[in-house]
């Protein structure tokens, strides 16, 4: 074998096992010296490419795949409770729309969610972790420091087209809702509202505002204080 | 349903690093990368009774990986410019600091990449010449040409890099 071929063939491949290769190594010590050296350069080359991998991407891509499942199991088993839900949410809004002239705003949109929200059984027996949850919050920049209770449903939702994150919590209340929505300029909140059936409260964060609704009898306070003293936004 | 839950979680255990790694010299982006894998691996739940055995599933990740590294060139066509064909200054590369892994990661990001794939192949994965082909659809020769010019090229500049090191401490 020429010079040149083992050249090229020892770059390709340092750590070759061919036959013809080795004995060539074997009667040549610059040929042996050639290959040490590029085994060297490899052992670099390898921690080179060996980049770090972010910590928490195994988690993330299982957590990807259950989250995907779960929606999708979700939307099979309930298409036909969701299409009715869609046909009497649309009655809802038509004679909304009809009777009422007064535009509507994001309390009065949240308390319509409410009852679209109620049809909406709670999660198969899989519990909604912290974790899940700040997963959802953290496309708005913010996290729940702490647990703010039991979690039964954590789902986007769109209040006057604004995305929106509502939660259905159990309390000791009855089921509670709190719904996290980005700032916009052409949704303000108002800081009481109320139906026949629920009432609920808001308030003005930095990014968000935030709103407590539970039923008409229930007491608001517990948990907006547990939601006021967790919640956080980057800046 | 369980059962195939451990098996993707096995799957993901065992190649999310190699395969983020895989994207990583592909893309050169972390950012883009991490999509990449994570889109990969969504694939990958759908498609998991088919992965047989590991060597299959390994081939069978990094051919989704190439895929979706590809269709990003297609959406993105034009409103960028490879930078094989940029030249870049990196001022960090000369900045002399020593860290010979940092220094070779700028110089397999700087290599073709033509020839900085079969590399990470032949490295990270421990693929042979074949297997390299195999994956890449391409001959073998060409694969031992490719994976010759990478060395070759890394050579050469690491060479004229100390030389330019040196010409900077006597000058």
């Amino acid at each position: 074998m020429d010079d040149l071929e083992f050249r090229r063939r020892i770059y390709a491949d340092p750590n070759t096992t061919d036959k013809d290769m080795l004995a060539a190594i074997k009667g040549d010590s610059d040929k042996a010296a050639l290959k040490s050296s590029l085994q060297q350069l490899d052992g670099k080359l390898l921690q080179a490419a060996k980049v770090p991998v972010p910590d928490d991407l195994a988690h993330k891509l299982i957590w990807q795949q259950a989250t995907g499942e779960f929606n999708r199991h979700k939307r099979r088993s309930r298409w036909f409770i969701a299409m009715a839900a869609s046909v009497a949410f649309m009655a809802g809004v038509t004679g909304t729309m009809v009777f009422n002239q007064a535009p509507a705003d994001i309390g009065t949109e949240a308390l319509a969610h409410m009852r679209y929200a109620e049809i909406e059984t709670p999660h198969s027996g899989i519990e909604v972790g912290m974790q899940q949850v700040n997963a959802k919050l953290a496309g708005f920049g913010g996290t729940f420091l702490q647990s703010i209770g039991d979690v039964a449903v954590a789902n986007y939702c769109h209040l006057n087209r604004q995305q929106t994150l509502h939660l259905i919590l159990n309390t000791d209340q009855g089921k509670m809702s709190v719904f996290v929505m980005p700032h916009n300029d052409s949704n303000p909140v108002p800081p009481a509202f109320a139906d026949e059936k629920y009432h609920g409260e808001s308030w003005s964060l930095q990014n968000a505002s935030i709103m407590v609704v539970g039923d008409k009898g229930a007491d608001l306070n517990p948990l907006v204080k547990k939601v006021k003293s967790s919640i956080s936004f980057s800046a | 349903m369980k059962e195939k839950q451990q098996r993707y979680e096995a799957l993901v255990h065992a190649f999310h690093g190699d395969i983020y790694r895989y994207a990583y010299w592909l893309t050169r982006d972390p950012a883009v990368a991490e999509d990449i894998v994570q889109e990969t691996f969504l694939r990958a739940w759908r498609s998991l009774d088919s992965l047989k055995d590991e060597k299959s599933a390994k081939s069978w990740l990094i051919t989704i990986v190439r895929r979706e590294n590809a269709r990003r060139f297609e959406r993105k066509q034009l409103e960028t410019v490879d930078i094989d064909d940029v030249p870049v200054a990196d001022e960090a590369f000369h900045s002399g600091n020593g860290d010979d892994t940092e220094e070779l990661r700028i110089l397999i990001a700087r290599l073709p990449a033509d020839y900085r794939e079969p590399l990470i192949l032949q490295l990270i994965f421990g693929y042979s010449g074949e297997e390299i082909a195999e994956q890449l659809s391409l001959n073998k020769n060409t694969v031992m040409t490719r994976l010759f010019r990478a060395r070759n090229q890394l050579r050469d500049m690491l060479e004229s890099d100390s030389a330019h090191q040196r010409g900077r401490h006597n000058g």
